[in-house]
């Protein structure tokens, strides 16, 4: 079972803190959408208003024809895997995981057989007699995911799933919950604060900040063309050289730091560049030349550290702080001066705010 | 929580409520009556059972044993009760685990029993006089609760500050009162605190540590009930209470009341 | 050296403990024992002689009687306030607390004389019901085991409602949140997750009270006179008023033995129901 959730201009205080401003947001019947933030952004706050341990200020929740904004959250019928698990202590596995079909009526024989083959789905069948404190850490989760599917809900919702595992088995636990989840179509809201989980797993980000979604698109397009400072910032872009635009010459863009320095672009590898916009680039997109006639950013350099790969600087651009990986084979002192050059690859054109 | 709760459940909650303190607000009425037996409501309004509590040289007597064995028998237990806490939580490991279930008998022995036994061993045969008979039944009723609200502040302290000043150069004795205890002041004012209101409201240790005019005040309370019915019970009871009402803000200011609910 | 350290700073309360607890309370029930020749029962000859005695055994067991209804009630009264304070919004919850609290720190003179006031033949409800008309003559309730029992539990479930309290709040909340997400509406998650979970914290709850309102004296002393003895005011009678302390000292150990077989049992019991320890 399967249908689309929307969220509608919710608005959610905790006492007299705004926590969620006017926020909306749309799932596809059978789509996996992520909440992606720091704590204190709001997502988990989103999760539990559409599971209905709180209630929003304004606004409305609906899945598929269902208003879920008023209802208890009992009745909502939304399968939730919560970040400490929450399996019951005093129940076997196997209890645990039929314990929603027991709260439908389903009869004890048919319950308990629906259980055991969702257990066996995720491949537990072995250990349906344990109680959870006997579990390890991402049998434990199996057993929270195979308790929220069993009950067939046609909305999923993950809290943090995967973060008190170890980061290997957070990886093959994503993939597990990517197949299950597309395997049975269900649609599924993911809220986690691990930018390649939740890169890895979705079909659509929505990164959210102060209570806000700073843009919601496929990981792709948030990975190379970030929408705004914030977003670049997350991905991480984390230089950031406001320019203006001097002269263009077909797809050629000559463009200018505020002290002067100059920079050359090609629209044809960066999309349209407004007259004045902001560069992102990731440290890698900075190339460090010791070329006093090469064009780009006159910098200072200074710390260095080292990478494996890659030596990285700090280094001065005018009033500018920027931050350069260099391939270079020797590495270079501190004080030494040279030119940045951007590469297009690891940039973004960020238009004015 | 957004669940609602069942208008039955609040209900019951409120009569229960009722239940408790009721029956105190009636003893605050009965205390201010002026008439010789105790009725309810007042028929008329007077202090004069206030004024009786002192003029009654039994009560002034065992107010003031009161006083000085809830005093008294607290500070006994709390020089002997912190380090046995401290050691408790310190050297663990060094020491053998029936010592936490021995320092916790007091509690676990009925009162009267060991009130009873104290009359036998110590009033009797080893012919302690009475005053200092009360006291070390007083100082052993309480020794438990120093060591368990001590040890609940020292489980959440961190012995490596500890460490730290001694690899700072501080003495480990001079360590112990600059560091340590500062650190665990709120619990220890807690023990002070819940140690003296055990103490003042005794009734089944005392009972047989009392001898010839040497008494404490619930003790005389209850004979005084045996022979009389007036409002002076009733005055005495709301001062204990006042008493009681200043020591709830005291610590509710000082420490927040829920280190009473441990 | 940590040994040596640990040892003394141990040692004042445990030499205290020791001699002034230990050794005085085993004194007391060694008296119990009887000479080994007297009687056909030997050594436990004045155990014998105390449940040889249709009014001892009565006064045994009426405290048995009084205790466990105190605890039923009080665990029945004391779940559900606990609930609802638990459940209660931070302000109002901290004053329900209070409001809890302050009866707790009043003396139990203080509040076994409330009920006095309240239970009299002129108490406060005699003079209302016969003010009504709905009686002519005044009730007489004080001395019954009933007295006893209500002035008990008004003595005890500010103590069960606490420990509930706390008990109550130990349990995770997104347990309950699985649950009601699951489709547990709240009665159900009471009973299928709330109520398994706070059963060790009920044992130790029933437990405090059981064994408080089994050995107590004031309460029963003033409510229940010399009409409904218990072991605690049979214990001063005997000692205080008939100066026999042989038989004083069976009472003791009884108590003892009750007291220490409960906690033994229950906690171990409690152990056992306790799914977060495995």
């Amino acid at each position: 079972m399967t249908l689309p959730l929307t969220i509608d201009a919710i608005t959610a205080h905790y006492g007299t803190t705004k926590v969620l401003e006017d926020l909306s947001l749309s799932l596809a019947e059978g789509e996996l959408v992520s909440l992606l933030g720091a704590s204190g952004c709001g997502k988990t706050t989103t999760l539990r208003l559409v599971a209905g341990f709180l209630q929003p200020t304004s606004g409305r929740i609906t899945l598929g024809s269902k208003d879920l904004t008023r209802l208890p959250a009992h009745q909502r019928d939304i399968g939730l895997v919560f970040q400490n698990y929450a399996l019951f202590p005093h129940l076997t596995v196997r209890e645990n995981v039929a314990f929603g079909l027991k709260q439908r009526k389903v009869a004890t024989a048919e319950r308990l057989k629906r259980a055991d083959a969702m257990l066996d789905r995720v491949g537990l069948a072995h250990l349906a007699d344990r109680l959870p404190a006997a579990l390890s850490g991402g049998q434990k989760q199996r057993v929270a995911l195979a308790r929220a599917l069993v009950i067939e809900p046609p909305l999923l919702m993950f809290d943090e799933p995967l973060s008190n595992l170890d980061a290997k088995l957070r990886v093959d636990m994503r993939v597990e919950i990517r197949q299950l989840q597309r395997a049975n179509g269900t649609t599924a809201l993911y809220v986690t604060h691990d930018q390649e989980e939740a890169f890895s797993i979705s079909d659509r980000v929505a990164i959210m900040h102060q209570g806000r979604i700073m843009q919601l698109d496929t990981p792709e397009v948030l990975y190379q063309r970030p929408a705004n400072a914030f977003v670049a910032n997350f991905v991480g872009f984390e230089n950031l050289i406001p320019l203006t635009v001097s002269a263009r010459n077909g797809a050629l863009v000559t463009a200018q730091t505020a002290e002067g320095a100059v920079l050359e672009l090609s629209q044809d590898q960066l999309g349209p560049i407004p007259d004045r916009f902001t560069l992102a680039t990731r440290p890698d997109g900075l190339v460090v030349t010791t070329d006093p006639a090469a064009s780009g950013l006159p910098a200072t350099l200074g710390l260095r550290t080292y990478l494996g790969r890659a030596y990285q600087y700090q280094a001065k651009a005018g009033g500018l702080s920027v931050v350069a990986n260099s391939a270079l084979s020797q590495p270079l002192d501190a004080g030494a001066a040279v030119r940045l050059t951007p590469n297009p690859e690891q940039c973004a054109i960020l238009q004015p705010e | 929580m957004t669940n609602r709760i069942h208008p039955v459940l609040i209900a019951f909650t409120i009569l229960i409520y009722l239940f408790l303190l009721g029956p105190l607000i009636i003893i605050f009425g009965a205390s201010l009556s002026d008439t010789t037996y105790l009725t309810f409501p007042p028929q008329g309004l007077s202090l004069r059972w206030f004024e009786n509590i002192w003029e009654i040289s039994a009560f002034r007597r065992t107010i003031v044993t009161s006083l000085q064995m809830a005093i008294l028998g607290t500070s006994i237990a709390l020089l002997i009760g912190i380090p046995a806490a401290y050691a408790l939580n310190r050297y663990r490991i060094a020491l053998p685990g029936w010592l936490s279930t021995l320092f916790v008998l007091p509690i676990l022995v009925p009162e009267i029993v060991i009130g009873f036994s104290l009359l036998r061993s110590v009033t009797v045969q080893a012919g302690i006089p009475v005053w200092y008979a009360l006291l070390i039944g007083h100082t052993l009723l309480v020794i438990p609760y120093v060591i368990r609200v001590v040890s609940a502040s020292l489980a959440s302290f961190d012995f490596s500050i500890e460490e730290a000043a001694v690899s700072l150069g501080s003495h480990p004795a001079k360590t112990f009162f600059t560091i340590v205890l500062p650190n665990i002041r709120s619990g220890v004012i807690a023990a002070f605190i819940l140690s003296f209101i055990t103490s003042i409201n005794d009734v089944s240790v005392s009972l047989f540590l009392t001898g010839p005019g040497i008494s404490t005040l619930p003790i005389q309370l209850l004979a005084h009930m045996e022979q009389f019915f007036d409002p002076t019970i009733a005055s005495v009871s709301v001062v204990l209470m006042l008493l009681t009402i200043i020591v709830m803000i005291i610590v509710e200011r000082t420490l927040g009341l829920a280190i009473v609910a441990k | 050296m940590k040994r040596i350290a640990g040892w003394m700073l141990a040692s004042p309360a445990t030499l205290a403990i020791t001699l002034l607890l230990v050794l005085p309370v085993a004194a007391t029930i060694g008296m119990t024992f009887g000479p080994s020749d007297g009687g056909p029962w030997g050594i436990v000859q004045p155990y014998a002689n105390f449940f040889d005695s249709a009014f001892q055994r009565r006064v045994l067991w009426r405290t048995f009687e009084v205790a466990g209804w105190v605890t039923v009630i009080s665990l029945a009264a004391g779940l559900v306030t606990a609930y609802v304070v638990a459940r209660c919004p931070p302000w109002m919850k901290s004053t329900l607390v209070v409001l809890a609290v302050f009866p707790l720190l009043t003396g139990v003179v203080v509040r076994s004389f409330a009920w006095l006031v309240l239970l009299g033949r002129q108490g406060m409800i005699n003079e209302f019901l016969l003010w009504t008309g709905m009686i002519e003559a005044p009730l007489s309730m004080l001395y019954t085991p009933g007295a006893v029992i209500v002035a008990m539990v008004y003595i005890f479930v500010p103590l069960m409602v606490l420990v509930l309290v706390g008990v109550l709040e130990n349990i995770p909340e997104d347990l309950l949140q699985a649950s009601s997400s699951l489709g547990a509406g709240p009665v159900a998650s009471f009973v299928q997750v709330t109520l398994p979970l706070a059963v060790p914290g009920l044992i130790v709850g029933a437990v405090l009270v059981f064994t408080a309102s089994f050995t107590s004296y004031a309460t029963p002393h003033l409510l229940g006179g010399s009409r409904q003895m218990m072991m605690g005011t049979f214990l001063q009678q005997r000692a205080m008023v008939a100066f026999d302390w042989p038989g004083a000292a069976v009472v003791a150990a009884i108590m003892l033995a009750v007291i220490v077989a409960t906690v033994l049992v229950m906690t171990r019991l409690a152990r056992r129901l306790n799914p977060m320890a495995t």
